[in-house]
Order: structure tokens, then sequence, then C-alpha cells
């Protein structure tokens, strides 16, 4: 009896084995903030994200359908933390979109600990370069932003005194200590700098601190609401200095605040323009899609996808199965992506290198005014 | 002259925080209802006015839809959700979890309607204009310590001149003299809620003309108004007003001595140090149990 189940369980083995590859369902995850004060974030990375993923199922480039695992952040870390480890040990995913500075920390851990792959395309702090292998950026860090934007302002407006209002987080702290290091090398000063908590919305006695700074330049540092809160305050107090702020800030509620008029920010330079098949399709689909012209966040988020669909085809080409450690080789092995934006390449801290655009808000949009290339 | 400027900043913030925080302390010592969703009141009251407002129907159409889905919200609330807990004997713990639940739903409501991002109003009464050289205020800086005079004083007047008011301090003395004397306190319950309610629309309409609006504001609102009701003395309107103006005008002169990310813990500081050395708060009554 034993025996001839044993030879049953053996046959039916070796037919499994011997079957062809049968399709393979893909999920990925994406931990986004869904709700709270950042909730805004992520209707606009969800929607890049998503596109991506209709483009890789229309074009059959996986075994198996694609679909992405949304939890919410709320762009704080310890629910981050929480929806990480639903995603590793119940969802089993091998690889996860995040956004934000402290959720995208809060996570690397887990991420390296279980070999998952990381994937931020919306958060800038520059330590989040170092995060180890498993963690990547598929957005340029802030400081490649203030190193494009610092350096013009000193240099080329003759702006040489900076204040620096920024948020008491990863993020904020991280921006801070890049302007006191950037601002000596090239003339500048750092006269003042006011760290706010991230919960704060009241901001009339800081604008009169900075008003008694005196300075020609403010940066401001912060995300979400918040920072629109600064920006609306500051000038309402009547500080007149020039604002400056990084890629965060071009969200369209920020754009289109009457107070941002004038201000100058960053943001990775996207020719949407480009004739290239991958940027072309996605600036049409996109702007069909959605009835809005894509920013760089939607671009992030839809090239962070596209990543994950090239390096899982390539596995199944070589039959192999798609796990966070083969994600990571496949990585490694590639030595270019054609992404949106053009044909890319990961630097070995696992960061993409792209053009940081500085631009003036005009009229509601953010205008070019030059184009800052880095090795 | 940055203190002076800080001063005059803290009087309007502590303005808007004593409005905010003397509704709830209404509520709360009249009725002893602990209406969390006062934070959502305000919502409403500032969303309506920004909508309206924003549909270019004017301003005193827009603050008079303000007033109406504040107290709206307000009656309804106390009538649909914490009377009918309150008559099958529900505790103070349960009435506090049902007015978070609304809290959050009105949060999230909001959010659909109006969209999650932040919205402000745009006038040109929230810009500042130099006074003396280094001092700038702006007229809704007025506005917002006229508007809190009124209401207070007005308030003040209602209490203790009116048989409504003064059957509103009987309901938080003695709830059971109440009914002997052949008054309602459900109706004078809705009456705590309307007037509540009421006071937080001027805070709101400012609001979304200076610091702008999003659908998470409700709990700063809740917060400090909490901290107010206990630092000024719990069932104490006049106690919660000086508590109100006492916040804001200590968060805006912290700066001059702290870090401005200490600035919302100063808050804080004052609440903890009032439950330590003053328990009973500002004007409150110290009881024996």
């Amino acid at each position: 009896m034993t025996r001839r189940f044993t030879l049953a369980g053996a046959i039916v083995s070796l037919a499994c084995l011997a079957m062809p590859a049968v399709a393979e369902e893909h999920t990925i995850g994406a931990i986004f903030p869904l709700s709270g004060t950042n909730a805004v974030y992520g209707d606009v990375f969800m929607s890049g994200a998503d596109l991506a993923v209709e483009h890789i199922n229309a074009d059959g480039v996986l075994s198996g359908p694609l679909s992405i695992a949304y939890e919410d952040s709320q762009a704080l870390p310890q629910p981050a933390v929480v929806a990480m480890t639903k995603l590793v040990n119940v969802t089993g995913v091998p690889y996860t979109l995040s956004a934000f500075t402290g959720v995208s920390k809060a996570i690397s851990t887990l991420a390296t600990r279980n070999s998952v792959v990381g994937v931020n395309g919306g958060g800038v702090g520059p330590d989040l370069a170092e995060l180890g292998d498993y963690f990547w950026n598929v957005i340029p860090l802030a400081n490649l932003e203030m190193r494009a934007v610092v350096p013009f302002l000193v240099e080329e407006r003759g702006l040489k005194s900076f204040a620096l209002v920024y948020v008491d987080d990863p993020l904020g702290d991280a921006m801070h200590e890049e302007l006191e290091t950037i601002l000596p090398e090239v003339g500048g000063e750092l006269v003042d700098s006011f760290s706010v908590p991230t919960t704060a919305q009241q901001f009339s006695g800081v604008a009169a601190q900075v008003r008694a700074s005196g300075a020609d330049v403010v940066y401001v540092a912060s995300y979400g609401n918040q920072q629109l809160q600064i920006v609306k305050q500051l000038r309402d107090n009547g500080v007149d200095a020039q604002l400056v702020a990084y890629s965060g800030y071009a969200v369209p509620d920020a754009l289109a605040l009457p107070e941002s008029e004038g201000m100058i920010i960053t943001g990775q330079g996207v020719d949407f323009d480009s004739e290239d098949a991958v940027t072309k399709r996605f600036v049409e689909d996109y702007t069909a899609k959605f009835d809005r012209a894509p920013t760089a966040y939607n671009v992030n988020y839809y090239n962070a996808v596209l990543v994950y669909g090239a390096l899982a085809a390539a596995i199944e080409a070589e039959g192999g199965e798609v796990t966070g450690e083969a994600l990571l080789e496949a990585r490694r092995a590639t030595e270019s992506f054609d992404l949106v934006g053009g044909t890319v390449s990961f630097q070995d801290n696992g960061t993409l290198l792209f053009p940081i655009q500085v631009k003036e808000i005009r009229d509601g949009a953010a205008h070019a005014l030059t184009s800052v290339t880095f090795d | 002259m940055l203190a002076i400027q800080l001063a005059i900043t803290g009087l309007q913030t502590g303005a808007l925080y004593a409005l905010t925080a003397v509704g709830f302390s209404l509520i709360f010592g009249s009725t002893r209802i602990f209406h969390f969703a006062h934070g959502a009141t305000f919502v409403i009251a500032a969303y309506f006015f920004y909508g309206v407002f924003g549909a270019g129907l004017g301003l005193l159409p827009s603050i008079a839809a303000a007033g109406l889905g504040a107290v709206a919200f307000g009656v309804l609330l106390d009538r649909l959700v914490y009377a009918p807990i309150q008559r099958h004997e529900g505790s103070f713990f349960t009435v506090f979890v049902a007015s978070f639940g609304v809290g959050i739903v009105v949060q999230n409501l909001i959010g659909m309607v109006f969209g999650r991002g932040f919205v402000t109003v745009n006038t040109p009464l929230s810009r500042s204009v130099e006074m003396i050289p280094g001092v700038y205020v702006s007229p809704l800086a007025w506005i917002a310590i006229l508007c809190t005079a009124i209401f207070l004083g007005a308030l003040q007047f209602f209490l203790r001149r009116t048989h409504t008011g003064m059957a509103l301090r009987a309901l938080a003395d003695n709830p059971e003299l109440v009914r002997t004397f052949g008054l309602n306190p459900r109706m004078i319950a809705a009456t705590a809620f309307a007037v509540g309610s009421v006071l937080v629309v001027p805070a709101a309409v400012i609001t979304s003309a200076t610091t702008g609006l999003n659908p998470a504001i409700g709990h700063h609102v809740m917060l400090i108004s909490l901290a107010a009701t206990i630092v000024g003395g719990i069932g104490s309107v006049s106690g919660t007003m000086l508590a109100g103006l006492l916040l804001g005008l200590a968060e805006s002169l912290a700066l001059l001595v702290v870090d401005s990310q200490w600035t919302e813990a100063v808050t804080f500081a004052i609440l903890f140090a009032f439950i330590i050395i003053r328990p009973a708060g500002l004007l409150g009554r110290a009881t024996a149990h």
C-alpha cells in the first residue's frame, strides 16, 4: 500500500515537472499615503503606477497578469512598517514601491532582512541612497537638487544669504545638513534655520523670525499640505525674499497657490516632448486617462513599475523564479533601461541619475530656467 | 520689535483658539458629553464657507452657510448619536468613541467632496501691512480679535442675562433640578450644541483665509480646545477663553526663547504644568472626591 502511494506520488511529481510553465500572477506592493494630510500624494503616485500596470499587462510582458497590492502609510513610518510586514509576510511580494523619506527608511530594514526590493519614487532625502542593496531610488535625491539650485541662486542671481524652514524629520534634517555643506562652497551663507514639527500648521511666528533674519532666499524643505501653509503664511506675513523649494513642491495644489508665483523649484528633468516610444506612449495615455499633464512623480512610479516588468520578464525568460534576490541580480546585470525620460542606468548605490531642472513658477505652472547634469 | 510682532501674532492665534475652545468647553461643561467631533464642526464650517465663497455667492451667504452647517451638524449629532447612546445608558467612553468615529467619517467625507489637499480662500485681507517698522499686521488679525471680543461678549451676556443661558448653566450644575423646574434637559443640551457650534464659525472662516484648510485640520482644533478647556478649568467658559488666549500667546512668544520646533510642545508643557500644579485650571472650581 505504502509502496503504491509512493509510486503514485512520484508519478504526479514528475507529471508536474514535465508540464509546461503556467501563467504566473505577479503582485508587487506599494506603500503610499492613502489617508491623512499627505493623501493627495497617494493619488498622484498611484496614477503613474497603475498606468504602467495597464501597459505591461496590455503588452503581455510577463507570463501572467501584474497587479499592485496597495497599503496605506499615511506618510508615517510606523503604519508603513505594519504595511511592509503585511506585504512581505502575508502577500509575499518580491518588490514594493514606497514614498517619503521617513517611510522609505523605516521599511528599508524589512526589505533587506527579507530580500524584498523596495523602490522609492517620491522621497528625496539624500541618505536614501545608503539603505542597502535592496533599496533603490528611481528619483534623483535632494542633494542633487540643492547642488543644482544653490549655485544658480548665488552665482547667477547674486542671492547669497539663505534662511531654511525645514520639517523636523529625516528629510528636513538631511536637507539642513546638505545646505550647510553646499552654501560655503559657493560663497553663500545660511543666516538662520527654523525646524518645524511635522504636524505644525501655524507659521506666522516663524515668518516674523524669517523676516527679521533679512535673508535673500528662504528655502522651504517640507512636504504635503504643510509646505503650502508655510509658503502662504510667509508671504502673508510680509516675507518678500525669494522662496525656493525642492521637487516635493511640484504638485498641482502648490503650483496653483497664488503665493507660489515667482518661486523657484527644482525637479528631475523629464523631456515630455521627447519622441522616444516609451515617453510618447506614457504622455499620450496619461493625458487621455487622467485629463491632465503628467508630473515627475507620475513618471517615477510609472518607471518603477516598468523596471519591475523588465527585470521580471528577463528572469522568466531564463526560467527563474521572480524573487527579490533574482530582481537584484537581474538589475545588476542590466546595463540600461528604456524608461520615460530616456535610456537610464542605475548607479552602484541603486539610484537612477537624472538631470535636474531649475524652474520658476509663473501663472500656475513651472517653467524651466536651466538644466544641470551630474556625472 | 520681534517681541511685539510675536505678541500680536500670538494674540491673533489665541483669539481663534479661544473661540473654538469655548465652544467645546460650553458643550462639555453643560452636557458632560466629550464632543470630540467639535473639530469636525470646525471642518464643516470652514469647508461650507470655502465651498459657497468659491462658488461666488458672496461673503455673507458663505458665512451663513458655514453657520447653518455647523449648527445643523452639532444639533443633529446630539439628537441622532449622543441622545440614543445616553438613553441606553451608554457610558462616557461609548459617547467618546462614537464622537471620535463621527469625526473620522466627516474628515473622509470632506476629503471625498473637496479633495484631500490644501485649500485656501484668497483675500487681500490676509496680507500683512507694516504698522510700524518691523511690525506687520494683517487686517484679518484685527478682525479675528474683534470677532472674538464680540462673540465671547455676546456669549457672556447670553449665559448671564437670558433664561436659556441660565438654564444652560443650571444644566451643568444639576440636571435633576432642571427637570424639577419643568425644563427639558434635552432641549437645553441641543441649545448648548447650537451655541457651541456657532462659536467655531468665525474661527473657521478666518482660518480658511490665514492658515488654509485640509480635511484633517479638525484634530489640531480638538487638541487645542481640549488643552484650553483643561487649562481654563473644566466648565469655566471664562477660564477657557483666557486659556485659549494664553496658549496662543505662549506658542508665539516661545519663539523668543526656544527653537521653532518646540512651539507646539509649549502648549502641552503648559497643560501638564496646570495638571500638576493647579488641576482645577485657571478659573475652575476645585472639587474633592
